[in-house]
């Protein structure tokens, strides 16, 4: 079975994943999240999918045509994989790596949580397959205290339109088990985990399916407080805030910050909570409590 | 940008009245409970970060939920509205002015954002510029760097989320930076400030002036 069957199956499951919601509601948030692999493109091999998706976007906007939000692009192997301030990735045969391309439609403080979104799909993704995954703030999926998934958001404007594209680069560490040796202490695969290699198309389906879902949580969410819907105001926080609560072990944690915080690293704090905006609330040492609304922390 | 400026008159005016004066409104409505008083002094945010809290001004309480509001600067209180302690206030409501003593520094700051063309923060966020713009004032120094609209100048952190910001204003130098990388911009608080480059003469002779006039 190829991914997009795999994508197909694990869609049409979603709903009966959600047992706390009412079917049609669940079926409502699905449809939103539906521009999802709005085609899905499979290589063997590629350079980065993110440069590769921002040419497709250029491509589409000379030849004066709309972007249809939602297409992604698969690679077996990425040979020039980046992540955030330049650091290298790895991404051999093996793992899952792709990127989700979306027309930002959202307003800012939803758009805010598409890498929340991102994390909690990756998270619920390698659960399902049943390891027991938490998410560190912002989206570093880990387990054991390893790396199992990254994700690279990056926004671009596109060139003739103006429009707003969101690019979600994810890779998962799947059945590639061998690491640098500069990541061997800090990267896991879930092969390593499970004891087992993994169906890859089985994975990257049903992180597809997940990300429809939490993509289309993000526009429910923002329709209905469009609404005035009082229910949503009284179920604060954001359901993606609840929903990454649900998989985070960061609440709680004695964290050093920084906005890169392996090079700089700025200050060391108690995390007391998440804001609704998924802004870190931290504690200082003196009882003081600050927000972040961006940057990376390390357990301590 | 003007080409003229009358500096007697700008400094007189500075000399007379060395004082910022910032008006503290209500964010949302709620009951108001003041935690200060008239012409007490005050501060504002401290610490390395910019992490400490400034000075309690007052409370806003609405569906008992309790809004603590406090100083964004340094200075004392004046023309605090004490009738309206334990009222029920509506959004934007006036409730004091903080007025704050303006250092050389502070001078300078002013009247250069009123010649340089600023460049604001689209959102709250943090921002650096972006890798080719930082490798070239790594090399030359910020004020040997000239843009022009459209060029991606700063990138936008947000979650985790990098956004290109595209440049929008007149062309010309990189003359004063307005933020630290790395740390949080409110939204519409300058970034950069820029010189067109034949004016770059008359941005040096203020700072000159006040700095040799100003005690």
């Amino acid at each position: 079975m190829g991914i997009i069957e795999a994508y197909r199956r694990a869609v049409s499951e979603e709903p009966g994943l959600r047992p706390g919601l009412p079917r049609e509601t669940a079926e409502e948030i699905l449809r939103y999240g539906a521009v999802v692999g709005a085609g899905i493109e499979h290589l063997s091999k590629a350079a980065r999918c993110m440069d590769l998706a921002r040419e497709r976007i250029s491509q589409a906007e000379a030849a004066g045509r709309s972007f249809v939000s939602g297409p992604v692009i698969v690679a077996d192997e990425l040979t020039g994989g980046k992540g955030r301030f330049s650091r290298q990735w790895y991404a051999p045969p093996g793992g899952l790596w792709l990127v989700l391309t979306l027309v930002n439609i959202l307003l800012p403080e939803h758009a805010a949580l598409y890498p929340l979104a991102a994390g909690v799909a990756c998270g619920e993704a390698i659960r399902h397959h049943g390891l027991p995954a938490t998410l560190k703030w912002v989206n570093d999926v880990m387990l054991g205290g390893k790396k199992l998934a990254g994700i690279l958001t990056e926004t671009m404007i596109g060139p003739v339109s103006g429009e707003e594209y969101v690019l979600i680069g994810i890779g998962i560490n799947v059945n590639n088990t061998s690491f640098a040796p500069e990541l061997r202490h800090s990267a896991g695969a879930m092969a390593q985990f499970g004891g087992r290699d993994f169906d890859l198309a089985e994975v990257g389906g049903r992180l597809l399916a997940k990300l429809a879902w939490n993509i289309g949580l993000l526009h429910w969410a923002e329709a209905k407080a469009l609404a005035g819907d009082r229910g949503l105001e009284e179920e604060m926080p954001h359901p993606m805030i609840r929903a990454w609560l649900g998989l985070s072990d960061t609440v709680g944690r004695k964290v050093r910050f920084g906005f890169n915080v392996a090079e700089r690293p700025h200050y060391c704090a108690k995390v007391v909570a998440i804001d609704n905006l998924g802004q870190l609330v931290l504690r200082l040492a003196d009882g003081q409590e600050t927000r972040e609304s961006g940057g990376e922390i390390v357990y301590l | 940008m003007h080409d003229e400026i009358d500096f007697d008159q700008i400094l007189s005016q500075y000399r007379a009245d060395p004082y910022e004066y910032i008006e503290v409104t209500t964010p949302h409505a709620g009951r108001l409970v003041f935690k200060t008083s008239e012409e007490k002094p005050v501060s504002g945010p401290s610490g390395e970060w910019q992490h400490l809290p400034g000075t309690l001004l007052y409370e806003l309480e609405r569906e008992r939920n309790v809004k603590p509001v406090r100083s964004v600067v340094n200075g004392v209180v004046a023309n605090l509205e004490r009738a309206l302690d334990g009222q029920f206030v509506e959004a934007g409501e006036k409730v004091m002015i903080i007025r704050h003593p303006l250092k050389k520094r502070e001078i300078i700051d002013r009247i250069l954002r009123n010649v340089l063309s600023m460049f604001l923060a689209p959102e709250r966020a943090k921002y650096f510029f972006a890798l080719d713009i930082q490798s070239r004032i790594d090399k030359h120094g910020q004020r040997s760097i000239s843009i022009k609209p459209g060029d991606e100048v700063l990138t936008m952190s947000l979650m985790k989320r990098d956004t290109p910001v595209l440049y929008q204003g007149e062309p010309g130098i990189i003359h004063s930076v307005y933020f630290t990388p790395g740390a949080t911009v409110d939204q519409d608080q300058p970034l950069i400030g820029i010189c067109p480059e034949d004016k770059l003469p008359l941005i040096q002779k203020i700072i000159a002036r006040v700095k040799s006039e100003w005690e």
